[in-house]
């Protein structure tokens, strides 16, 4: 995969459609209710009795927010009653130890991610517990081999605070920017101001959090060049060592936030490319490596390293280094990955927590991958992070005749290929340059999920 | 798949499978296949030994064949799949006899009582060809190359389990286990480069006399050295000749 990113915004234009964003794939809407403890239960066991069994990824959810940001759509609860953390904690302690209990004790945690909500919405004595309890129940890997992160709003956060997260062993954090405009920030109720979050960057360098994640969203309320451009001049000020620039998807009848944005002050379609445009080729223009989808970080970021060495991993958290790994999601709404299966926790409290106090794994649905589901997943997955499938590698691995077995999807990819986003070639398929913001589109056309009908509205646009 | 691949256990292989035994030809996985192909059994014989068998399964991941302490009346031959035998030591722990591959027979143990004496659990999906062993015995006494071919089976059976388990190194052990899978795969047109472990680690830790973790340590040391790869459940030797050389003092024994 090349480093520049050409765009052509009348191409982009077309192909701005609904469709997933693969951070699974089957995805979630094909989970099953049918799923259910004893099939997790099983599928940990499995796990346990692979001959190298894989490395653990622990997700912790922290479902609380102070304040709604109108265009999230992530499963939250809006509160200012600090209590509502501290009532969390004991369902989840519980919901570790059961969730310890499935795995066999040498199985070394590689990776842990805390997110929302707002983790930091509990106190740091409360995430010192949290991460005590998880080393108490499970084998962590050593400092050095051990990714460590955490998502922070700046808002929220003093730097001294930072301190104690560092010494906890956080060594990665994810800010949330998202814009700078403050007639945006109005708009969006996330008022934030520069000087608290390049305090708290600054804090994450002080005391060894080595890598930090800014989130910057285009296609928001008010949103212009000039105040985006602005924002961007900002960000790179402060260097991030990676960079995420998601599209704002408005679907308001599916998230309830958004009916608080009024559709006419969101920028045009063109409008929104054009923002996308700008972040893609300032970024470029800082030096910035495009990972892929919409993410991007420095030369010398672990990600693009991995990415150019051909040993970048996408899941539920994004972009990764670590090999696949056996993903247990803790908390309200967590997704777990085990063996291959997916399953989800309920999305609301009382329920995740009623099933903990009764001793059951919450678990209220998910899915068991078939064959086809475990070939696809592997072609979505190189697609995705190294921006090109590997057929021959495929057809060996999976027994297939790829061109006849896939003879559906190559026949959806014609169009794709004519506009120059996709090549074929003998041993491989490969995204183009414009190609390469287009990933979605592509592996669209291998989802075995998505038939000739309509695209549910229930996925945002590519863009 | 290109023709000249060879399927990976446990792939079900389409060719054998389609090549179903009539009243004149076994299974090319049949473990009595030898003892009426190669050596000439006559139709009327082969037609007699073909109504004792009865297709069994399929068995289910962790579905018993049988049990320990069942009456014994049957051997069985695996046809697709793969079973573990064991039983319960004196301190209660389980001890791993073995694992049976297509084409393999469990049950023979049995002949020495009138009853089982070892578990016998699918370990994937699994189907099996059953003999009544009180009409296979009474074929046997008219048919001398079939009581051959039991015996040869039956001793084939002790040998395999007393060779790993002497006092050799945790890899030596693990090589030749490794090693003579891919040789019982390949024998029956199984690919012996790429297969699945079907096992679970403590299986094969238990079998090896080996804990769990060593069995990882080990297989972990392999792929870091480039003797294998392995992926989930999927192992691939890619470094034949230092496996050969590695399991040597078992294989060569």
């Amino acid at each position: 995969m090349t480093n520049g990113v050409t765009l052509d915004v009348d191409l982009l234009r077309r192909y701005d459609r609904p469709g997933p964003r693969y951070t699974s794939y089957p995805t979630a809407p094909q989970f099953v209710p049918g799923f259910d403890e004893q099939a997790l239960r099983e599928a940990a066991k499995e796990s346990n009795g692979d001959p190298i069994p894989r490395p653990l990824s622990v997700y912790v959810h922290v479902p609380f927010c102070t304040s709604p940001c109108f265009y999230c759509a992530c499963n939250r609860v809006i509160t200012r009653d600090r209590s509502r953390g501290a009532a969390y904690l004991a369902p989840l302690y519980g919901e570790i130890d059961l969730a310890a209990g499935l795995f066999d004790p040498d199985r070394e945690v590689a990776q842990l991610h805390f997110g929302g909500g707002t983790p930091n919405f509990l106190a740091p004595a409360q995430l010192r517990d949290i991460v005590a309890t998880l080393r108490r129940q499970f084998r962590f890997a050593n400092a050095d081999d051990l990714d460590c992160s955490i998502e922070l709003d700046p808002r929220a956060l003093r730097p001294s605070e930072v301190a104690e997260l560092a010494a906890m062993g956080f060594n990665r954090a994810s800010l949330g920017v998202q814009d700078f405009d403050p007639v945006v920030q109005g708009a969006v109720n996330r008022v934030q101001s520069v000087g608290e979050t390049a305090a708290v960057v600054e804090a994450c360098r002080r005391h060894g959090i080595g890598s930090v994640n800014i989130d910057l969203i285009y296609g928001l309320p008010h949103q212009t060049p000039g105040g985006f451009s602005k924002t961007l001049d900002i960000v790179l000020a402060m260097r991030p060592d990676r960079l995420a620039v998601y599209g704002y998807a408005h679907l308001p009848k599916l998230v309830k936030a958004q009916t608080r944005i009024d559709a006419a002050t969101l920028p045009t379609r063109d409008a929104k490319l054009g923002l996308l445009q700008l972040a893609i080729e300032t970024l470029t223009a800082a030096g910035y490596v495009h990972i892929g989808m919409d993410h991007f970080a420095l030369p010398d970021d672990e990600l693009a390293v991995a990415q150019a060495r051909g040993s970048l991993h996408r899941n539920f958290m994004g972009y990764t280094t670590h090999a696949e790994s056996d993903l247990i999601g803790l908390g309200v709404s967590a997704i777990s990955h085990i063996g291959a299966t997916y399953s989800q926790n309920p999305r609301d409290i009382a329920s995740w927590q009623a099933a903990i106090e009764d001793g059951r794994l919450p678990v209220f649905r998910g899915m068991r991958m078939s064959d086809d589901d475990q070939l696809r997943a592997a072609l979505v997955q190189q697609l995705m992070c190294q921006g090109e499938v590997a057929v021959g590698a495929l057809e060996r691995r999976y027994a297939i005749d790829f061109r006849s077995y896939f003879r559906d999807a190559l026949v959806r990819l014609q169009p794709l290929i004519a506009d120059g986003l996709v090549q074929v070639e003998p041993d491989r398929i490969l995204a183009t340059s414009p190609g390469r913001l287009l990933l979605r589109n592509i592996a669209m056309c291998f989802d075995a999920y998505l038939g000739e009908d309509a695209i549910p509205a229930r996925f945002s646009r590519a863009i | 798949m290109t023709a000249k691949e060879k399927p990976v256990f446990p792939q079900s292989n389409a060719r054998i499978v389609s090549d179903d035994g009539d009243a004149f030809n076994f299974c090319t996985t049949c473990a009595f296949s030898s003892a009426c192909m190669d050596q000439g059994m006559g139709k009327r014989e082969l037609n007699d030994l073909h109504m004792l068998v009865e297709h069994i399964g399929p068995f289910h991941a962790g579905d018993p064949v049988f049990r320990r302490g069942e009456p014994f009346d049957a051997i069985a031959a695996v046809r697709a799949g793969s079973v573990k035998t064991s039983i319960i030591d004196q301190t209660g722990h389980e001890r791993v006899l073995g694992f049976h591959l297509p084409g393999e027979v469990i049950g023979l143990a049995g002949i020495d009582g009138d009853r089982y004496p070892c578990d016998a659990i699918a370990l994937d999906t699994t189907t099996l060809c059953r003999f009544s062993f009180p009409r296979m015995a009474e074929l046997a006494s008219r048919v001398p190359l079939l009581q051959q071919h039991l015996f040869r089976l039956l001793s084939r059976d002790i040998g395999a389990a007393q060779r790993l388990t002497g006092d050799w190194p945790a890899d030596v052990r693990m090589a030749a286990f490794l090693l003579t899978l891919s040789h019982r795969l390949a024998a029956r047109g199984f690919s012996s480069r790429r297969f699945q472990l079907t096992m679970a680690r403590t299986d094969i830790g238990n079998y090896l006399r080996l804990a769990p973790e060593t069995v990882s340590r080990v297989l972990k040391r392999f792929q870091d050295d480039g003797l294998l790869a392995v992926d989930r459940r999927e192992v691939e030797l890619l470094d034949r000749p230092s496996l050969d050389a590695l399991a040597a003092p078992i294989l060569d024994s």
